[in-house]
């Protein structure tokens, strides 16, 4: 019986070999060129015959494949399960975070060719990294016919890749932010800052730790809140810039023997 | 095809975890969910740009007042910016919303094919959307650059629209996938109602052509970003190379999916079967076929042939007319034999897929005229004219549909009055500014392709009268948006709830019944159960 997939594969196909045989005759092909794949008279533009008849090979593959593994074909889902009856063919997804950090991912790409190296290679890593999620998240869900167990799979298989690269990665930032909200500040002030915000952090967490039956989403807001302070503070103190420092390297050394010289 | 068909189930998390609003608005994946968010965007964006046509339109006609715009490459920044939004980011995203409501339903599928790539495409023309506007506002735009921060501005501009075009062609791949492999058993393409079929024609017409505007942008970006070995001229003259989206004949191709709106809510509304169904499908079809119209770029022009002078320009500009007034025969004729079956107080959504009907035909009759070459009308104001009617349909008809389907999609009524009012005020600014625009295409009146446009502007007083009510037109249409806007606020605030089927549909979205899939050849539950006839 041939499958679906196979009637697709080599509909596409025919219909390739007949777009490069028209382009064939319609760019300067010979009568009996572009029906003989060039071996009796030309094939008029080549470029063109050639991409769409290896389009039109391709899609035999595809074809050739789909059949031979019985892809889509409901018995041999039947088989390869061991259940009664072909599950739904659209199953349920449920909310999915990937579309729209891939579409930010993609975005800071395309923004960063415009505005700087940097911006189009954090862009990438997003986008890298984001493919290689929702690609896992996919293979999970058909890992087993059991949904409760895929998760799980997901959970076991990620979780210890994610956690402690997420974990690295939060903390590189924050610290990069408020090293710029340091550095920005005036000497007595970063002192200041350094001592206010660490009462904010203790109090915080002795406030929380006060109160064992705090909601969850009061603790996600409170550190929401925190973490965009410190990253907007951040942002805003980096395009401020550093400070004034009075430098004591090698260079201020080399002018002062200059000086003694003199 | 491939291995979704027989995929074991995925993970039904929807309704065994509790998200908050903004974690369901940004997560679901969801057809109606992603369906009401290309809607509610879309529409913010109709009423920005129609308020900045209106606007332009009071510059048009007071020259010497630039209101916001600082000075003449200003000016016609926002008027490229207006044309952009009016239809990637208002229309185009509109229909999309409507079809990711109502395709599903109405061909029997359960969801959305690549749900997760459809609230992908959403995201990505969101995003590419807000950049493209910031890069306008940033200086950016269509016009020729001239600093290097003006360079940037524009090249963020393009990034900004290749990502809309990516995020509209990817969602309408879902789309076509759905209708092609998801229709459930014995709906064959003949017997999908009319809408799914239009979006269909025009969702393949999009995607053949997006691209080739998608490439226009590139080339522009390798000109303004690119070392001086590439080079194709075309950083100043980047609005000559888009032009060709925004006129004839590709115009036709955003507002097709109208047709469907019309056939699918006349029939019901006067309770008569559609006669002469396949003529209908090839009508639209056809109508598709001669809306294809990235062959008509005027800057590639070879010297001597312009293609706008060319055989096929001029043929499917003509052509267009009789398949419009066919398609309205169609329409007129199944209202005349269900006359009898309609109140004296017909239902909005049928006077307005009736109005946008009318101005399609306006639409295509100036598009012909346009293309006459002897009333030199192809660089004219006439160029504004065809899009204002034809784009103005295109609204109207999405005003409708919100009016018919809403129900089903929201589940609250919601105010018919109003919402015909808003309707027949946006017919009747597009009509208004359309004719009156094709009147001073007739005096001379050039498009905005030149700079000394609103010097020439103010020292015709003839066209001047005309673009004063032109400019009411704009009012009227930016009116008519806002009202809409407050209509759907109102039915989503303090609707009530509504039937499962308020016309008396006879097709798949008004049924009660979740139709489910379950097997390679679908619904043959849903046969067993009710029998396929009254399916």
């Amino acid at each position: 019986m041939l499958t679906t997939g196979f009637k697709l594969w080599f509909g596409l196909c025919v219909l390739m070999v007949v777009a490069a045989v028209f382009a064939g005759y319609t760019t300067g092909g010979t009568e009996t060129g572009p029906i003989s794949l060039g071996w009796k008279g030309g094939v008029g533009n080549h470029v063109v015959y050639t991409l769409l008849m290896l389009g039109a090979a391709s899609m035999a593959v595809m074809g050739i494949v789909s059949q031979a593994f019985r892809d889509s074909e409901p018995e041999a889902a039947i088989e390869l399960l061991g259940v009664d009856e072909v599950p739904e063919a659209q199953s349920t997804i449920g909310n999915s975070w990937w579309p729209v950090f891939a579409a930010l991912g993609l975005s800071i790409v395309a923004v960063g060719l415009v505005v700087h190296a940097a911006v189009f290679v954090v862009g990438i890593i997003i986008v890298v990294a984001i493919g290689f999620e929702w690609t896992m998240t996919n293979w999970s869900e058909k890992a087993s016919s059991d949904p409760e167990l895929n998760s799980e799979l997901r959970e076991r298989l990620m979780r210890p890749i994610e956690i402690p690269l997420i974990g690295a990665l939060g903390i590189g930032v924050i610290v990069l932010a408020v090293s710029r909200i340091l550095l920005s500040s005036s000497a007595l002030g970063a002192v200041w800052v350094a001592t206010v915000v660490g009462v904010i952090i203790f109090g915080t967490a002795f406030y929380i730790s006060k109160r064992p039956s705090i909601s969850r989403g009061l603790i996600q807001s409170i550190l929401f809140v925190g973490i965009a302070g410190i990253l907007i503070a951040g942002v805003i103190s980096a395009v401020i810039g550093e400070r004034d420092f009075h430098h004591k390297g090698p260079h201020h050394d080399e002018k002062s023997h200059m000086d003694e010289k003199e | 095809m491939t291995t979704t068909d027989i995929a074991p189930d995925s993970v039904a998390v929807d309704g065994q975890q509790k998200h908050t609003f903004i974690e369901r608005l940004v997560t679901s994946t969801s057809s109606l969910s992603i369906g009401k968010s290309w809607i509610n965007t879309g529409l913010f964006y109709l009423i920005s740009s129609s308020l900045l046509g209106f606007f332009l339109d009071i510059v048009r006609f007071d020259t010497d007042r630039y209101l916001i715009f600082s000075n003449v490459d200003t000016f016609f920044q926002f008027w490229s910016l207006n044309r952009t939004a009016l239809v990637l980011l208002a229309l185009i995203p509109i229909i999309i919303g409507l079809a990711m409501c109502v395709v599903p339903l109405q061909i029997g599928a359960n969801s959305i094919i690549f749900p997760r790539a459809a609230a992908f495409g959403f995201w990505l023309w969101f995003l590419g959307a807000g950049i493209t506007v910031f890069g306008f506002l940033a200086d950016g735009g269509f016009g020729a650059p001239d600093s290097g921060s003006q360079q940037e501005a524009v090249a963020l501009t393009l990034v900004g629209l290749l990502l809309v075009i990516t995020g509209i062609c990817m969602s309408v791949i879902c789309l076509l996938t759905t209708i092609i492999s998801g229709r459930c058993m014995g709906m064959s393409l003949r017997r999908i109602p009319l809408f799914s079929w239009t979006m269909i024609v025009s969702g393949t017409l999009w995607i053949l052509t997006l691209p080739v505007l998608a490439a226009n942008a590139v080339l522009t970006y390798v000109d303004l970003r690119g070392r001086s070995a590439i080079y194709f001229g075309s950083e100043d003259l980047i609005w000559e190379q888009i032009s060709w989206v925004f006129t004839h004949p590709q115009i036709y191709v955003f507002v097709l999916p109208l047709i469907g709106i019309a056939y699918d809510i006349v029939p019901v509304a006067t309770k008569i079967r559609q006669r002469n169904h396949d003529l209908v499908l090839i009508l639209s079809g056809l109508f598709g076929v001669i809306g294809f119209g990235a062959y008509a770029q005027p800057f590639f022009d070879t010297p001597g042939t312009p293609v706008r002078e060319e055989a096929l320009y001029v043929v499917t500009a003509v052509l267009a007319v009789p398949f419009s007034l066919l398609l309205l025969a169609g329409v007129l004729e199944t209202l005349r034999m269900g006359a009898r079956n309609l109140t004296r107080h017909p239902p909005a959504p049928l006077v307005l897929s009736l109005l946008s009907l009318l101005l399609l035909v306006s639409g295509t009759i100036v598009g012909a005229l346009r293309a006459i070459e002897p009333f030199e009308l192809i660089d004219t104001t006439a160029t504004t004219a065809q899009m204002k009617l034809t784009i103005g349909a295109g609204i109207v008809a999405a005003v409708a549909a919100m009016l018919w389907w809403g129900e089903r999609i929201i589940g609250k009524k919601s105010k018919q009055g109003f919402g015909l009012i808003a309707g027949a005020l946006i017919a009747t600014g597009a009509l208004l500014s359309g004719l009156t625009e094709t009147i001073n295409g007739f005096l001379g009146l050039d498009d905005f392709t030149k700079v000394n446009f609103l010097e020439k502007v103010s020292s015709e007083s003839t066209a001047k009268v005309f673009i004063f009510f032109s400019f009411i037109g704009s009012f009227l249409f930016f009116v008519g948006s806002a009202i809409f806007l407050i209509v759907e606020f109102l039915r989503v605030r303090n609707g009530s709830e509504s039937e499962v089927n308020p016309w008396g549909g006879h097709t798949l979205e008004w049924t009660e019944e979740v139709v489910t899939v379950s097997s390679e050849r679908p619904l043959l539950d849903i046969e067993e159960k009710v029998g396929v006839d009254d399916v």
